[in-house]
C-alpha cells in the first residue's frame, strides 16, 4: 500500500475528499466559495419569500410560502454546518448581513454580485406581490434542480451528501410554485404571470454563471463542476419552457 | 466552534510492530462531548519544537464496546504518530476535539443487509468501527471485509477480526488481500485495483446483493474500488469514502519573520500569488490585501468580507499585516502566518502572500 498520488491527480480522476483535514487551499477557497454561493442564496431567497407569506391569497398558499421558508432556512443550515468545520462562525454568519436588502426592480446588474455576500445575483431583485413570487420561485426552482443534480456530485463527500438530502425538498419547492402558477392562470391571472416570467427569465439564466472555460477546466479538475455551465442553462432553458407552455404561457 | 477537550490516556497497546491503539477517557465531564458516532475521528494537537500540530486519527471501537479507542500508525517524518508511537504512555493526557465525520450510514435494528467494506492498511480502523457496531446493532445484517495490507505482518487487528468472526458466525466475512505475501488462492494476492475488484464479485462477493459500500484507505485503492463498484452497478450514494491521513501534510514550516520594519510610508509594494500566477502590485496601506488583489483582476477568493467565513484565507509568507477582525481562523493557524485576506491591511512596505498555500 505504499503507492505514492498527488491529491491533485487523485482528484482529476474523480476521487473523493472526506474532511477539511485533506483540502488543499485552491480547493478549499472554491469549495468554500460554492458553499457560501449556496448558502447566501438560500437565506436570501428565504428573507425575500417571508415577506410574501402574508401576501398568499388562501389558506393553502401561505402554508405553502411558510413551508419554503421554512425549508430554504434549514437547508441554508445544512451547508452552513459544513462551512463550520473549515472554521467559519455559523453563528455570526447569519447575523452578518441584512438578508432581506434588495435593489430596485430595474436595476441592472448582469451576473455580478453585491459588495457583501455572495448570494446569486437573481437574489438582489425584489418580489411583487403573490403571482410574481410564484413565478420567480418556479423558475428560480427548476434552475436549482439542474444545479443540484450537478452538485451532488461534487467532489468533497461531507457537501455531496447534504445536497443528496436537500435536493428532493428544493424540488417539492419548484412543484409549489408550478401548482401556485397553474391554480393562478386557471383563476384568469395568465397576463401577471406572463409578465413575471419575462421579467424572471433573463435573470434566472444568468444564474447559471459565466462560461470562462479556463475557469471552467480548473473547477472540473478539482471535481467541483462536471458539466459547462451553457450545457446546464440550455437543459433548464428547455425544461423551463415546457413547463410555461403546459401553464400556457410563452417562452420569453 | 469546536472546542478542544482533554482526555487521559488509560491505555496503550501495540498491535503490530509500528500502530498503537490509544484507549482516552474524557477528563472533566466531557464525557458527553465524546459519545461518537462509529467510523468517526478525532482531531489531536500538541506542541512539537513550539509548534502546535493537528492530526485527525479514526476511532476504532464500536458504539457498543463502552470504551474511546483510536488506532494510531507510525508515518516515516510524521512527529505526532512518531511521538503516539515511542513516547506516549498511560497517565498521560491529550486534547482532541469530539468527534467528525460523516463515514456513516444510519442503522436500523430491523434491516437484513450486506455492507461491503474495503481497508487498505490503517485504513481499518474506522470500518473496524463500523462494522462492530453494525453487526451488534443490525443483528440480520452481513458484512463482508476485504482488507489490504502489504504482509501478514503489517495486519492491523488481525486476532480482533478472528474473534469477530466466530463472535458473528456466518456474518462476517474478511477476505485478506496481501501485496507481498504469497496466499493459497492467487487473487488474494497483489494491490487492491479495479481489476482485482471485478475478480472479486465474480465468486467472492455478490455486489448485487450489496447495499453500501464503505472504503477508507490510501487515494490510488479509493479510485480503484469505486470505480469497479460502480462498473458494477452501485451509485455513488451507496458507496461511502474515508481518505485516510496520507493527505495530511508532514511537518509544518515556521512562520516567515518580517524582513523590514514598518516605516512611514504609507504605500506597500505586495507580491501576491494565486492559482500559480504571482503579480506585484502597489497598494496602499488603508486598502485590504483582497480589495487590492481583486482591483487588480486577480480572481481572488472571497464571500462574507466580514472576517466570518475563511474563504479568503491566504498566506503571508513576508512582511506584516494587521487584522481588523478574525471570527474564523485559530490560533495555530495566524501563529502559520494565514490571514483572513478581507481583513488584512499592511503594516510593511513589502509584503508577500501566497492563496495556494
Amino acid at each position: 500500500m505504499s503507492e505514492e498520488m498527488t491529491i491533485e491527480s487523485y482528484l482529476a480522476e474523480g476521487g473523493k475528499l472526506t474532511s477539511p483535514a485533506n483540502v488543499p487551499p485552491r480547493y478549499r477557497a472554491e469549495l468554500l466559495k460554492l458553499m457560501a454561493t449556496f448558502v447566501d442564496s438560500e437565506l436570501a431567497g428565504a428573507a425575500g419569500f417571508a415577506d410574501t407569506i402574508n401576501a398568499g391569497p388562501g389558506i393553502k398558499e401561505r402554508i405553502a410560502a411558510a413551508k419554503i421558508v421554512l425549508e430554504k432556512t434549514d437547508n441554508a443550515g445544512k451547508v452552513l454546518k459544513l462551512m463550520g468545520e473549515f472554521g467559519a462562525d455559523t453563528d455570526r454568519y447569519v447575523n452578518h448581513h441584512p438578508w432581506t436588502a434588495r435593489l430596485d426592480r430595474d436595476a441592472d446588474i448582469g451576473a455580478s454580485r453585491s459588495e457583501h455576500d455572495m448570494r446569486l445575483a437573481v437574489f438582489n431583485y425584489p418580489l411583487q406581490g403573490w403571482a410574481d413570487a410564484v413565478m420567480m420561485n418556479l423558475l428560480m426552482g427548476l434552475a436549482v434542480n439542474e444545479q443540484l443534480a450537478e452538485f451532488q456530485t461534487v467532489s468533497y463527500q461531507p457537501l455531496a451528501e447534504a445536497f443528496r438530502a436537500i435536493a428532493p425538498i428544493e424540488a417539492r419547492h419548484a412543484e409549489l410554485g408550478r401548482e401556485g402558477a397553474a391554480k393562478l392562470a386557471d383563476q384568469g391571472r395568465s397576463d401577471d404571470l406572463q409578465t413575471s416570467a419575462d421579467y424572471w427569465w433573463p435573470r434566472v439564466a444568468q444564474s447559471f454563471g459565466g462560461t470562462d472555460p479556463r475557469r471552467s477546466e480548473a473547477l472540473q479538475a478539482m471535481g467541483l463542476r462536471k458539466m459547462p455551465t451553457g450545457d446546464l442553462r440550455e437543459r433548464w432553458e428547455r425544461n423551463a419552457a415546457k413547463v410555461l407552455e403546459e401553464l400556457g404561457l410563452a417562452r420569453p | 466552534m469546536a472546542r478542544f477537550h482533554d482526555l487521559h490516556v488509560t491505555d496503550v497497546k501495540k498491535t503490530i510492530r509500528d500502530a498503537v491503539v490509544v484507549t482516552l477517557k474524557p477528563a472533566n465531564g466531557a464525557a458527553g462531548e465524546f459519545d461518537f458516532i462509529q467510523g468517526q475521528y478525532l482531531t489531536f494537537r500538541r506542541e512539537f519544537d513550539g509548534e502546535e500540530l493537528r492530526r485527525s486519527y479514526s476511532i476504532c471501537a464500536g458504539k457498543d464496546d463502552g470504551i474511546l479507542q483510536v488506532g494510531i500508525k507510525r508515518v516515516e517524518g510524521g512527529a505526532f504518530s512518531t511521538w503516539a508511537n515511542t513516547d506516549l504512555k498511560p497517565g498521560d493526557t491529550l486534547q482532541a476535539m469530539p468527534p467528525m465525520g460523516g463515514f456513516h450510514t444510519a442503522l436500523d435494528p430491523r434491516a437484513e443487509r450486506h455492507y461491503l467494506g474495503f481497508a487498505g492498511g490503517s485504513g481499518i480502523t474506522p470500518v473496524l468501527s463500523i462494522l462492530k457496531t453494525t453487526l451488534a446493532r443490525e443483528p440480520r445484517s452481513r458484512f463482508t471485509l476485504v482488507y489490504a495490507n502489504t504482509g501478514v505482518n503489517s495486519i492491523m487487528f488481525r486476532e480482533e477480526l478472528e474473534d469477530l468472526k466466530n463472535l458473528y458466525m456466518g456474518r462476517l466475512n474478511v477476505i485478506h488481500v496481501l501485496e507481498t505475501d504469497a496466499q493459497e488462492i492467487e487473487l488474494f494476492t497483489g494491490l487492491v485495483t479495479a481489476e482485482k475488484c471485478a475478480q472479486l464479485f465474480q465468486h467472492w462477493i455478490d455486489i448485487e446483493d450489496v447495499d453500501t459500500a464503505f472504503i477508507c484507505g490510501p487515494e490510488p485503492m479509493m479510485l480503484g474500488i469505486a470505480s469497479a463498484l460502480r462498473a458494477h452497478g452501485m451509485t455513488d450514494s451507496q458507496i461511502k469514502f474515508e481518505l485516510f491521513a496520507s493527505a495530511q501534510p508532514g511537518r509544518a514550516r515556521r512562520k516567515a519573520v518580517a524582513a523590514d520594519a514598518a516605516s512611514s510610508a504609507n504605500q506597500t509594494t505586495a507580491t501576491i500569488t494565486l492559482d500559480g500566477a504571482t503579480q506585484t502590485l502597489t497598494m496602499p496601506k488603508d486598502r485590504s490585501v483582497l480589495d487590492a488583489a481583486l482591483e487588480n483582476a486577480m480572481d481572488a477568493p472571497f464571500a462574507c468580507k466580514a472576517g466570518v467565513c475563511s474563504t479568503c484565507r491566504c498566506r503571508v509568507l513576508e512582511g506584516e499585516v494587521e487584522m481588523a477582525a478574525n471570527h474564523a481562523l485559530e490560533d495555530y493557524e495566524v501563529a502559520k502566518g494565514y490571514v483572513l485576506s478581507c481583513q488584512s491591511y499592511p503594516l510593511t512596505d513589502k509584503l508577500v502572500v501566497d492563496y495556494d498555500q
